[in-house]
């Protein structure tokens, strides 16, 4: 199949906050003119608008990308929004993608975001319907209940040492302490921190979970012969891929995300990917809990199962490792508004693969970086390649 | 056959009751909070400008959705203006008729791009039509909190 090439020009994101005085609207519009202005366009440059944000109760609005819109460019333009819960952050450049390869439009900005704090007490009471309506909800679930039963499967199944999985959380904070739009940036946090915070539902403790925050992030895609014009360091979209498991979470494998094996598997495919943990030299697998940062690498095929908690305690995924992951800082330091979360790890491999991230720039030449974001039912898979 | 006999018997079917128990808190932004700060402490409306596009937004908007410039210029803007449509309103939420049915209108505001969508008051809803010029009535200032609602009604001048 012959596809138009399409690459990545510009980005640009808000800082990610507790509670943030913008309205939703307003955060994306902050997003999306930084992006517009990374790479010298204007709105009307632009021929279509992908607007990502995950459930509507979080910002209490409901049909939330037609009230979002204007915020995010879209007035007088098509839009549309996609979703598909916390892997939104991913899938929505993977539209970006789909509508510039379609041949349909030459340039897409694409803005995700995210306002949690509109939701009170907490985002919970809001994630309570996602359990099945007459099995689940009526012994009032809570979602640390999934991700602790995750973490104890797959600690169990593979004989996991909890200090090893808590090296992510500390990694990913102080990376994050170089991001200068981080919520929870922190460098002086150690194993012992993680290690010593309050049990919320064992194994999950306080600091093995990313925030409750508010943010946005934009892209700005183009097709190639835009892309040339626009900049002489564009960076193209080499691979995409989508996939779902199961709904019914009592049914799944949790000690191994096959769905992100499948999604990776799509984008290797695509990107004529044979040996991911060679050809991958950046990567930002999902990071909500640092337990899942481990689970998803091995899905993505970058560790052996059971293997990638070794791996991070042995350094290996530190920013100056031989594989850095997250450098950014993910969603458990630069904090998790949700779709906004997912999208920054776009941006993170756009700013890497440019050779602008800063203080947070890895070591050497990174050619080809990967991110990656999980949600739904957390039973789908998102991922997307990028190369310079 | 089988559809319209569960639906003749509802009760006949287990059921499980739930919401979603939350709320929401809203910050109203950066041009929001302006926005009704003035309502509040001053009886004044206000939009922003864009010079660039010649549009004056009420309610104020901190971009401009049109070219998407930040918008700098703010003005006071009349709180007087016309009935762009109405309708009158004879029924509740739940269906129940009115009493005294309530007349909501859209008001184009004089000199702006915007308007505002309210109630109408101190007229019968016979009187009302299109075009017909109104003003702002805000409710007196201990009542008011920095809501939309600090405006009881626009009424006919």
């Amino acid at each position: 199949m012959s596809r138009d090439r399409v690459a990545v020009v510009g980005a640009g994101m808000t800082k990610f906050v507790r509670r943030a005085q913008e309205t939703g609207k307003e955060l994306a519009w902050e997003a999306a003119s930084k992006a517009l202005e990374s790479c010298e366009m204007t709105l009307d440059d632009i021929d279509a608008v992908i607007i990502g944000s995950a459930p509507e109760a979080f910002d209490g609005v409901h049909m939330k990308s037609e009230y979002l819109s204007d915020g995010c460019g879209g007035w007088g333009k098509p839009v549309i929004r996609g979703y598909v819960g916390g892997g939104t952050g991913v899938f929505s450049p993977i539209q970006g993608w789909y509508h510039i390869a379609s041949g349909l439009f030459d340039t897409v900005l694409v803005i995700c975001e995210e306002k949690m704090s509109s939701c009170q007490p907490h985002p919970q009471g809001a994630f309570l319907t996602i359990f099945d309506n007459f099995t689940e909800r009526p012994l009032q679930p809570n979602l640390l209940w999934i991700f602790a039963l995750e973490m104890n499967a797959y600690m169990t199944r593979y004989g996991l040492d909890k200090r090893d999985i808590a090296t992510v959380s500390v990694k990913n904070k102080r990376n994050a302490a170089d991001h200068p739009a981080a919520l929870l940036g922190d460098a002086n946090i150690t194993v012992d921190d993680v290690l010593n915070s309050e049990v919320l539902a064992w194994p999950v403790q306080r600091l093995d979970v990313s925030p409750v925050t508010d943010g946005a992030v934009a892209l700005v895609m183009c097709a190639e012969h835009v892309a040339r014009r626009v900049t002489n360091k564009p960076v193209w979209v080499e691979g995409v891929g989508w996939n779902l498991d199961t709904a019914y979470w009592s049914s799944r494998d949790l000690s191994y995300p096959v769905y992100v094996e499948e999604a990776a598997r799509m984008a290797y495919k695509m990107a004529g990917i044979t040996e991911p943990r060679k050809q991958i030299h950046i990567a930002e697998p999902y990071d909500p809990f640092d337990y899942k940062e481990l689970h998803h690498l091995e899905g993505l095929m970058l560790f052996d199962k059971g293997e990638a908690p070794r791996a991070a305690a042995d350094g290996v995924t530190q920013r100056d490792g031989d594989l850095p992951v997250c450098p950014s800082g993910g969603l458990l330091g630069v904090g998790n508004p949700i779709a906004a979360a997912g999208m920054m790890k776009v941006a993170e491999l756009f700013w890497q693969l440019r050779g602008e991230a800063g203080a947070r720039q890895v070591p050497g030449t990174p050619k080809r970086g990967l991110a990656q974001a999980w949600g739904d039912l957390m039973q789908v898979g998102t991922v997307i390649i990028l190369g310079a | 056959m089988g559809l319209l006999y569960r639906l003749s018997k509802p009760e006949q079917a287990i059921a499980w009751e739930g919401d979603m128990p939350i709320t929401s808190r809203y910050t109203m932004g950066i041009a929001g909070e302006r926005f009704f700060r003035a309502i509040l402490d001053d009886e004044a409306l206000w939009g922003t400008c864009c010079p660039e596009c010649d549009v004056v937004y009420v309610p104020p908007r901190l971009y401009c959705e049109r070219c998407f410039a930040q918008l700098d210029e703010w003005v006071e803007v009349p709180n007087t203006g016309y009935v762009y449509t109405y309708t009158i309103v004879h029924v509740d939420m739940d269906g129940n008729t009115l009493e005294d049915p309530r007349i909501m209108a859209y008001v184009r505001l004089e000199g702006t791009d915007g308007g505002l969508v309210h109630f109408l008051g101190e007229v019968d809803p016979e009187d009302v039509g299109i075009g017909m010029l109104v003003e702002a009535v805000f409710k007196d200032k201990a009542e008011r909190k920095g809501s939309i609602n600090d405006i009881a009604y626009f009424r006919p001048i």
